[in-house]
């Protein structure tokens, strides 16, 4: 009995300095339970630690990350390229589509108005030519709306790719130095890719051509906008050995006294009216 | 006006593209001199009261080398060889290069230039050009402008007499 009410009185003493030595630390715990089951709380008083720590985050990434991201994300690229395509693709298409269906409507405007014209004397032209030569009247339309214009003719010295002449319809960059450059690159293509003696005949871009013509002392760039057909080619060929003839007789170069504005408004009388 | 082409040759490095930057008005990228070896600009300037029109081609890489287009060289009225006075592996084969030139174009007015003065003491100018095998014209520095403009007016000037 006595080691009963001992043992008793023991826990009791124990339980008392129990709750001394732990009566700060159950309250502190009981605060922090509290602030963990009230979300108001919480947020309120981790929110501006997690700000602060966004924003040094944010500050330093660019600096401390830098690397990583750009190795990230080209790995990414270079492992997505497939789907990147399926990304950019579609965008492509609606601008390509976009592009197509805007030339049917000018195509269909031009259409329109040539039809108009029903009794105009081309008109009455066109049917007579598709009659005699069995063209189909549609090809002629179309044949007629998808002119090739002359844009510019150079006159040039064909060895130093001095401008001897220069007809233009707008004004141009320098043309001493087109016409130098040009000789240029028409000396690299001879040389590159010529095994006997040829000349170079056609630079393309876009919808632009350079047709060039040489002759012995000198050759002729025509820079055309549309496509050219074999006829309009030998067109302009036939044009330009005209000229050749006309006014280039006898030419031996000498720039004191090659006239060059001559030549040009010789070039302007030969291709300014020529539709092609 | 007197128009005339004039082309740059030399050895690689010696600064033909820094004379033709410092006298022309570069409008166009150097691309073209790594494309296809060659670029093309002009200058219209006044020689002895008169107007002389220079096409200056700028032509990439060695004077003799198979490399370049003969073509280049072709329908030149006037030769700049540049040379460069720091670096003597530029005027070593200075003869033969400009023998080159001369059956190439013996009507051409040739300027033998050495170029990069801003890089030597005048006494070293001086003992490079005494012991080169030929005469130099002028001596310039493409960074400076020192005796660049000059170098035109005596080439323009020549063009013109030769008229």
């Amino acid at each position: 009995m006595g080691s009963d009410a001992q043992k008793q009185n023991d826990e009791m003493m124990l339980s008392i300095i129990r709750d001394i030595l732990l009566r700060e630390d159950r309250d502190d715990i009981a605060d922090i339970k509290e602030l963990l089951d009230d979300p108001d709380k919480l947020s309120e008083r981790i929110a501006p630690v997690i700000e602060f720590h966004i924003e040094t985050l944010k500050r330093k990434f660019p600096k401390e990350y830098r690397k990583e991201v750009d190795k990230i994300v080209e790995r990414k690229l270079k492992a997505s390229q497939d789907e990147l395509l399926d990304v950019v693709y579609p965008v492509m298409g609606k601008m390509v589509r976009k592009y197509v269906s805007h030339q049917f409507v000018s195509l269909k405007e031009s259409l329109d108005d040539r039809l108009r014209n029903f009794f105009s004397t081309q008109r009455l032209v066109n049917r007579f030519k598709s009659m005699v030569f069995g063209v189909n009247e549609g090809d002629l339309l179309l044949s007629e709306m998808d002119s090739t214009s002359i844009e510019e003719v150079f006159l040039i010295e064909r060895d130093s790719g001095v401008l001897l002449g220069h007809y233009s319809r707008n004004t141009t960059m320098d043309r001493d130095v087109v016409a130098g450059m040009l000789t240029a690159i028409k000396a690299f293509v001879e040389d590159a890719f010529s095994k006997e003696r040829q000349d170079l005949e056609m630079i393309e871009y876009g919808t632009y051509k350079i047709y060039i013509q040489s002759f012995h002392l000198y050759y002729a760039a025509v820079i055309l906008n549309g496509s050219v057909t074999a006829t309009e080619k030998d067109r302009i060929a036939a044009r330009l050995l005209d000229f050749a003839e006309g006014e280039m007789k006898g030419f031996s170069y000498n720039a004191e006294e090659t006239d060059t504005n001559k030549l040009s408004s010789k070039l302007a009388e030969y291709f300014k009216h020529e539709g092609i | 006006m007197l128009s005339k082409k004039v082309i740059l040759t030399g050895n690689f490095g010696v600064g033909k593209t820094s004379l033709f930057n410092r006298f022309v008005y570069n409008r166009f990228s150097d691309k073209y001199l790594t494309t296809i070896g060659v670029k093309v600009n002009k200058k219209v300037t006044e020689v002895d009261g008169e107007e002389v029109s220079f096409l200056l081609w700028d032509i990439a890489g060695e004077v003799s080398q198979d490399k370049v287009p003969v073509s280049y060289f072709l329908g030149a009225a006037g030769i700049i060889y540049v040379f460069d006075l720091s670096r003597p592996l530029t005027f070593e084969h200075i003869d033969r290069d400009i023998e080159h030139l001369r059956q190439l174009l013996p009507n051409s007015v040739l300027k033998i230039v050495g170029n990069k003065k801003d890089l030597l003491q005048e006494g070293e100018v001086e003992n490079i050009l005494q012991e080169l095998s030929q005469k130099c014209d002028i001596t310039t520095s493409a960074k400076t402008g020192e005796s660049v403009e000059e170098l035109f007016q005596e080439l323009g000037a020549e063009l013109l007499k030769r008229v």
